[in-house]
């Protein structure tokens, strides 16, 4: 079986564009991501949502209902939304037109990787065995140890774990929205700028509709995520919303199978699912990662990376598999 | 091998081992180079205090002067529509006779893709034909920011007002054109004597039929310099004095 999560990513974003466009061509309701569903039934995005009720003061049961979906879909399945619905990354891949040729950079990156391989089958060759310091290390959790002192200072730091500045851009949005009395970050959402972009296109082409907005849509879409390339990571108010309610997740988390695993299983030297993650999350040495399991976009990167097809995302973690990866998701 | 984390069943040498090595990581970060303010970097917080401070710039945009632009049904009172809609753009998708669009940037940063009203092609009667008279953009704005008021009906909710400009009009050329008056539902175009016709204000409900029939853009040789057809229709606040 072919393992590569990353394209599937693409063609589901890409599936869900393509039904927001059918949408703009039927009068169906179909919506975009902003509020999808069918004739007069939607299910509103939970920032819409929060957005629409304090900027209105009022309850709005439509908006009450799709924040309780909303967070019970965030609580099973984490940030999926950022890693296969979200039509952001693709319009981030248009970086790569207005950069050094994709083939080029590509095979200098083979290259690089084939070296890199050549590297470690020569020592996976010579197999070292774990030093007791690196089995040692491997055994640390990050958690608080029996008698309560907090574990390694690098968790201190993890993304997720304590407010940054998504954090702020989210509290920012809110406190405008109810103070100012309009959902601010609606305005210049991305998500709901790339559709408009889309409509303003179909306009443009059905109806001659000519505008200034086809010039300052896509340009307020561009300044904000291709120029701030971690728009994602560090502003996205979106995600730091998701990020929040993932602490409560603990499906789909990718766990390693001890029996398979190149560390545990060989003492063989590994990391490559440290390295595949776009979120900085390392499975199997989470007192390494740079982002705390709330981070996890479900991406299955880890699992394609995985030399020993160790790593799979159960439901549930079964009692006692899920070892390393404890400790790192508080 | 079993690394499960319980460092308790390590023997104690190993124990001291990790404990010394959190230690030293401890001591690097506390000494690291990147000034740090409650955990995060200054980098960071600069970020955020900086997205923060567009968020509330952004919503300053409130402050300035509302352009007013005519709405569906259910978006008279522009005050709930703005702070209810998230721009969404489901009531132009629903609207079976394609006249709902999201307005432009020309129509004010602050009312952009927000729902306007385009009478190029089609006009608006509230879905009668299509849902019985309940407008289908009302039932489905998922944030209530298009609402009707209890009692309305599309008598008496005024989208805007028929506004004719008599330069451009074909009959104030004494051309005979009167489609708009033989289109409009509402009776609320009469013919004066030279059969020009004339709005009457108190029956107009704004519903755009007449600007939807208008064919003086049709006919640009006669109507130089026309930007617009010759019957719009205009928000109540640019029409009343």
């Amino acid at each position: 079986m072919k393992r590569n999560s990353k394209t599937l990513r693409t063609i589901t974003a890409l599936v869900i564009v393509a039904i927001v466009f059918v949408g703009f061509l039927t009068n169906l309701g179909i919506g975009t991501i902003s509020a999808p569903g069918i004739w007069d039934i939607s299910i509103l995005c939970p920032l819409g949502a929060l957005g629409t009720m304090l900027a209105s003061k009022m309850m709005v049961p439509r908006a009450v209902v799709s924040l309780v979906i909303m967070v019970a879909l965030i609580i099973v399945f984490a940030r999926a939304f950022c890693g296969w619905m979200c039509p952001v990354p693709l319009v981030q891949k248009l970086r790569g037109v207005f950069t050094k040729p994709e083939k080029q950079a590509k095979a200098e990156k083979a290259k690089a990787a084939k070296q890199a391989d050549d590297k470690a089958t020569e020592a996976a060759a010579n197999i070292v065995p774990l030093t007791e310091d690196e089995k040692a290390a491997l055994a640390t959790g990050c958690e608080k140890d029996s008698k309560g002192l907090s574990g390694c200072a690098g968790c201190a730091k993890k993304r997720g774990e304590a407010v940054d500045a998504r954090h702020f851009v989210l509290g920012g949005a809110l406190l405008s929205t109810f103070i100012f009395g309009f959902p601010v970050f609606c305005l210049v959402c991305p998500i709901g700028l790339t559709f408009a972009t889309i409509l303003l296109l179909v306009n443009l082409f059905a109806q001659g509709d000519v505008t200034w907005s086809l010039i300052v849509v896509p340009a307020i879409l561009i300044a904000e995520v291709l120029l701030f390339k971690k728009w994602c990571h560090k502003l996205c108010p979106l995600s730091a919303f998701m990020s929040l309610i993932a602490k409560l997740n603990r499906t789909f988390k990718p766990t390693i199978d001890n029996t398979k695993c190149l560390e545990t299983a060989q003492g063989k030297k590994c990391g490559a699912c440290g390295r595949a993650c776009d979120e900085g999350i390392d499975p199997r040495h989470p007192e390494l990662s740079e982002a705390a399991w709330s981070e996890c976009t479900k991406c299955r990167s880890c699992m394609d990376a995985c030399p020993a097809h160790a790593i799979s995302m159960p439901l549930i973690a079964k009692k006692g598999e899920p070892v390393s990866l404890k400790g790192n998701d508080e | 091998m079993d690394n499960t984390d319980n460092r308790t069943d390590l023997p104690e040498g190993r124990a001291g081992q990790t404990r010394e090595a959190a230690d030293t990581a401890t001591a690097q970060a506390a000494s690291g180079k990147q000034a740090k303010t409650g955990g995060m970097t200054r980098r960071t917080l600069c970020l955020g205090i900086g997205g923060a401070a567009v968020m509330l710039g952004l919503g300053g945009l409130k402050l300035a002067n509302p352009q007013a632009i005519i709405r569906p049904p259910g978006g008279q009172d522009e005050d709930r529509l703005i702070s209810a809609c998230i721009r969404c753009e489901k009531c132009y998708e629903i609207c079976p006779r394609d006249v709902i669009r999201p307005a432009h940037i020309e129509d004010g940063i602050l009312n952009m893709r927000t729902p306007t009203f385009d009478f190029s092609e089609n006009y608006c009667d509230w879905c009668t034909e299509e849902n019985g008279g309940t407008p289908l953009c009302v039932s489905a704005c998922p944030t209530r920011a298009l609402e009707l008021p209890a009692g309305a009906t599309k008598e008496n909710v005024i989208i805007g007002r028929a506004v004719i400009n008599t330069d451009w009009c074909l009959a104030y050329k004494l051309i005979g054109c009167r489609f708009c008056y033989d289109t409009c539902p509402y009776e609320a175009i009469k013919l004066d004597d030279e059969n020009r016709p004339v709005v009457l204000d108190n029956k107009c409900n704004g519903c755009g039929a007449c600007e939807s029939v208008c064919v003086s853009l049709q006919n640009g040789s006669i109507s130089e310099g026309a930007t617009s057809r010759a019957i719009t229709i205009k928000p109540l606040d640019q029409v009343e004095r």
